[in-house]
């Protein structure tokens, strides 16, 4: 999930960072499943080794976090499908020379936007909506929203202005443009975008349980109601390692289905 | 032969994994007071070269003497702080104000602040730049060409006697570069600095240089010599393939109207005695003349029509002299005067303007042949 | 308005309590941003001509954002407890990445040419660093520092969940009293009183910005 917090200099960045042998990128997809893998073994072995009580076996049922990463995956998926549906094209309508010179201020709100707490979102819009799986995505996708915007924005406007102008000297219309220039530019920032909201709502998921929107959530609040730390651990280990596979299977996407040349 | 100033021997610089070395037993010898150019094909270790005399690159094998001291093991900033050191991006540090940028060296040397302010103001003034007006501006706000002339007074910053200058003008454009060379050799005769310069352009350094080194892959010297000789007598294809095909005009910027014959052309001198002027340009087996005014200004070209036709005042007939060389021009310049007016030829006047005489493209061809066929003889 | 000024009725009956647990974030936000920001600075530097170890620390420090934030401040209560500690860790972990990434690449773009002309008139590295890449890589790093701040105000609300306090209690006992008088207001005033701090903290830094951005690279 590294495009969460991209600085705005990210052009320089890229150029710079081809000249180390190894990127950060690539790095990434070792350093992830290095720690998903000390995770796992975190996991096997506090759960082979330590002596459940009643209590903590209830909580760590095997059917019922079957069905709470179910709850999770379900969230995550539909809230990241609305994501990337309103983001992208939002992102790219402002981005238009056309459109009002908004793109700058809303960078910057945007930016403001992450001290927005989740929790607190989560929570009003369970006042306004009431309980449920529907209120849980919308109030996820409303959060994921800002950093995937903010970066299509960015992304877009990183496309070299010199390819567009040569674009725009041959004819191209401003359509064509989009479709043949700035979009398969932009592929591999969009892809980006859409790692980020899976892997935002994947994690962010884990707090439907305070609104009754189920998710392995449940499994650390139960722990922690009932002074369980194996439990409460048990079930972040299982949250962080569901976050790192689906942001190491976005890393994979990201790096191969990336147009070539790009 | 003077006590080098610098002196390389037998410097080797070779990387790891790399196997031949960048640099290969290079033995360089820099008179004090010289211009010396390091000029080569890219990659041919030119910069490398240079960069270790301020040992910007650790020699790996090899001893570097300045002031008749062995350096090669010395502390490589106090070194670097006794040598000027120019680079093509100039490297201006954008967080200073001028006055700070070429303050830079002297402020390591712990100078006092007076001292040090007086320094900035007398070297701007050396570049040609107002104190008043440049002193305190950043550099964003200058020019390639301002930037660069800053970067030279920021190298001159604590006097070193020894500038190491890579490519120093080679971003910029050509008129201004061309403009900036000349100003640069001007302060140069001033100063008398010990001056190592590298570039890829013969011309330039045909230009700059009291001596050029040719220099081929991993440093080898090719060709150790003043200007002249290199392009007259090329040591080797190798200088010769370098040099390219227009070797011997680019001896035309080396030697001045001076040095070739001047064509006594019939003059006619104001006021005119028409029928005496056109005795001696029959005479002269000659149908042009050039009109002088009584201080022996050249004015015109006439001609025996207009000499012959008594109804036109001589002073609109025939053709104005618009160009007017001096001894001192290079035959380059002559040869482009000449092609500009139509006769192929163009006079030659003294410092206060009074004619010497006439200066032809046939002569200028036939020094130019005479040359050729010496560089083949030998 | 009815909920304006009810809201506003909550917030005056209450501001010992609300004056707290603004400073409890407050706390949060200096002492991750700062510690934080000296690891990930000193990381920065140190890694600065190492390209390999510069890398490997970006994608360790990125890791951490991929860990949702429940896990993270909770899958270190078995070692520490609840309370400051875990939320601290959690927080602190999250804040290097955007301090280190920008730290690394505003030294990264500074100038070649700058850095080689520096060298070249006998500045030691460590003048190099002082005197030259630090002062132009510092409004990058600034942007950075400005991000982690800003992150660490969105995401202490959690540390209500794990007892660690701040403006996530309002959310939360709001949450817990639903539909009670005051309740929404509660949840209200955290939201309300994130977003404001965030929004100080913005202006604040973005003032230091200006201040400490040295004149010609503005």
């Amino acid at each position: 999930m590294t495009t969460v917090t991209a600085p705005l200099p990210t052009a320089t960045t890229r150029k710079r960072r081809s000249l180390a042998s190894w990127t950060s990128d690539q790095l990434d997809l070792i350093v992830t499943p290095v720690l998903a893998l000390i995770l796992l073994i975190l996991l096997v072995v506090v759960w082979t080794y330590s002596t459940f009580d009643l209590t903590t076996e209830r909580i760590l049922e095997p059917s019922q976090l079957a069905r709470q990463l179910w709850q999770q995956l379900y969230v995550a998926f539909f809230s990241t499908v609305i994501v990337v549906a309103v983001a992208i094209p939002i992102g790219i309508l402002v981005t238009r020379e056309s459109a009002p010179k908004v793109k700058d201020t809303l960078v910057s709100v945007l930016g403001l936007g992450q001290a927005i707490p989740a929790y607190g979102l989560i929570v009003l819009f369970f006042v306004w909506l009431g309980q449920g799986p529907t209120t849980v995505i919308i109030a996820l996708a409303t959060f994921a929203l800002l950093p995937v915007l903010r970066n299509t924005i960015v992304g877009l406007e990183q496309v070299d202005t010199s390819v567009i102008e040569a674009g725009k000297g041959m004819g191209m219309t401003g359509v064509q443009r989009l479709a043949r220039i700035e979009l398969p530019l932009a592929v591999p920032v969009i892809m980006a975008g859409i790692r980020t909201a899976t892997v935002i709502n994947v994690g962010m998921a884990t707090l439907a349980f305070l609104i009754g929107g189920g998710g392995l959530g449940e499994t650390i609040n139960a722990g922690l109601k009932l002074n369980r730390p194996t439990a409460i651990f048990i079930g972040a280990v299982l949250v962080a390692l569901v976050a790192l596979l689906f942001d190491f299977l976005g890393g994979l996407a990201q790096r191969y289905l990336r147009p070539k040349g790009v | 032969m003077p006590e080098p100033l610098i002196d390389l021997q037998d410097v080797t610089k070779s990387y790891p994994g790399v196997e031949e070395p960048a640099v290969k037993s290079l033995n360089l010898a820099v008179e004090p007071g010289e211009i010396l150019v390091l000029v080569g094909p890219s990659g041919c270790g030119k910069s490398t070269t240079l960069r270790l005399i301020n040992r910007m690159i650790q020699p790996t094998s090899g001893r570097i003497i300045y002031e008749g001291q062995d350096v090669t093991k010395s502390d490589p900033n106090e070194l670097r702080r006794r040598m000027g050191y120019v680079i093509q991006q100039i490297g201006l540090f954008p967080h200073r104000t001028i006055a700070e940028n070429i303050a830079t060296v002297p402020k390591l040397l712990k100078w006092p602040k007076k001292r040090i302010r007086e320094r900035v103001d007398e070297l701007l003034e050396i570049v040609s730049m107002d104190p008043s007006i440049y002193r305190d501006r950043y550099p964003s706000e200058l020019s390639g060409g301002q930037a660069q002339r800053v970067g030279v007074a920021r190298a001159l910053g604590a006097d070193p006697d020894v500038l190491l200058m890579d490519e120093p003008f080679g971003a910029i454009d050509p008129i201004t570069r061309d403009r900036l060379q000349n100003e640069f050799l001007r302060l140069q005769a001033e100063l008398k600095k010990t001056i190592v310069f590298v570039t890829h352009d013969i011309d330039e350094a045909v230009k700059m240089g009291d001596r050029i080194a040719i220099l081929r892959d991993q440093s080898e010297i090719a060709q150790l010599d003043k200007p002249e000789v290199i392009l007259t007598d090329p040591a080797d294809e190798f200088v010769e393939n370098f040099l390219g095909s227009g070797a011997v005009l680019k001896t035309l910027t080396l030697r001045r109207v001076r040095d070739i014959d001047l064509d006594p052309m019939v003059t006619v001198k104001q006021p005119v005695h028409r029928g005496q002027a056109l005795a001696e340009m029959n005479t002269a087996n000659t149908t042009t003349a050039v009109l002088l005014d009584e201080q022996d200004h050249p004015l015109r070209w006439i001609d025996e029509r207009a000499l012959n036709s008594s109804t036109s005042s001589l002073d609109r007939a025939g053709r104005p002299i618009t160009v007017q060389l001096q001894p001192e021009d290079t035959l380059q310049d002559a040869l482009s005067a000449m092609l500009q007016t139509s006769s192929g030829m163009s006079v030659v006047v003294d410092g206060r303007g009074k004619y010497l005489g006439c200066c032809t493209i046939e002569s200028l061809a036939g020094l130019l042949l005479n040359q050729g066929n010496g560089s083949e003889h030998s | 308005m009815d909920g304006i000024v009810n809201w506003w009725d909550y917030l005056s009956s209450r501001w010992d309590l609300v004056g707290a647990t603004l400073m409890e974030t407050i706390i949060y936000v200096v002492t991750v941003t700062v510690s934080a920001g000296v690891l990930a600075i000193v990381t920065g530097i140190l890694t600065r001509n190492r390209p390999f170890a510069k890398e490997m620390s970006l994608a360790i420090a990125s890791v951490f954002l991929t860990i949702p934030s429940l896990a993270l401040f909770t899958i270190f209560i078995p070692l520490v407890g609840l309370g400051f500690a875990p939320s601290f860790i959690a927080l602190f972990l999250y804040a290097i990445l955007p301090i280190l990434r920008n730290t690394v690449t505003g030294l990264d773009s500074v100038d070649p040419s700058v850095l080689e002309s520096a060298r070249g008139m006998g500045l030691t590295k460590s003048q190099v660093l002082l005197q030259v890449q630090l002062p132009l890589a510092w409004p990058v790093m600034l942007a950075g520092i400005r991000v982690a701040a800003l992150l660490t105000v969105g995401i202490s609300a959690i540390a209500t969940l794990v007892a660690g306090g701040g403006l996530g209690d309002f959310i939360k006992s709001g949450l817990a009293r639903l539909p009670l008088p005051n309740s929404l207001e509660a949840i209200w005033t955290g939201v309300i009183l994130s977003l404001a701090l965030a929004f100080t903290i913005d202006v604040l830094l973005r003032l230091l910005g200006r201040v400490t951005t040295p004149a010609g690279v503005r």
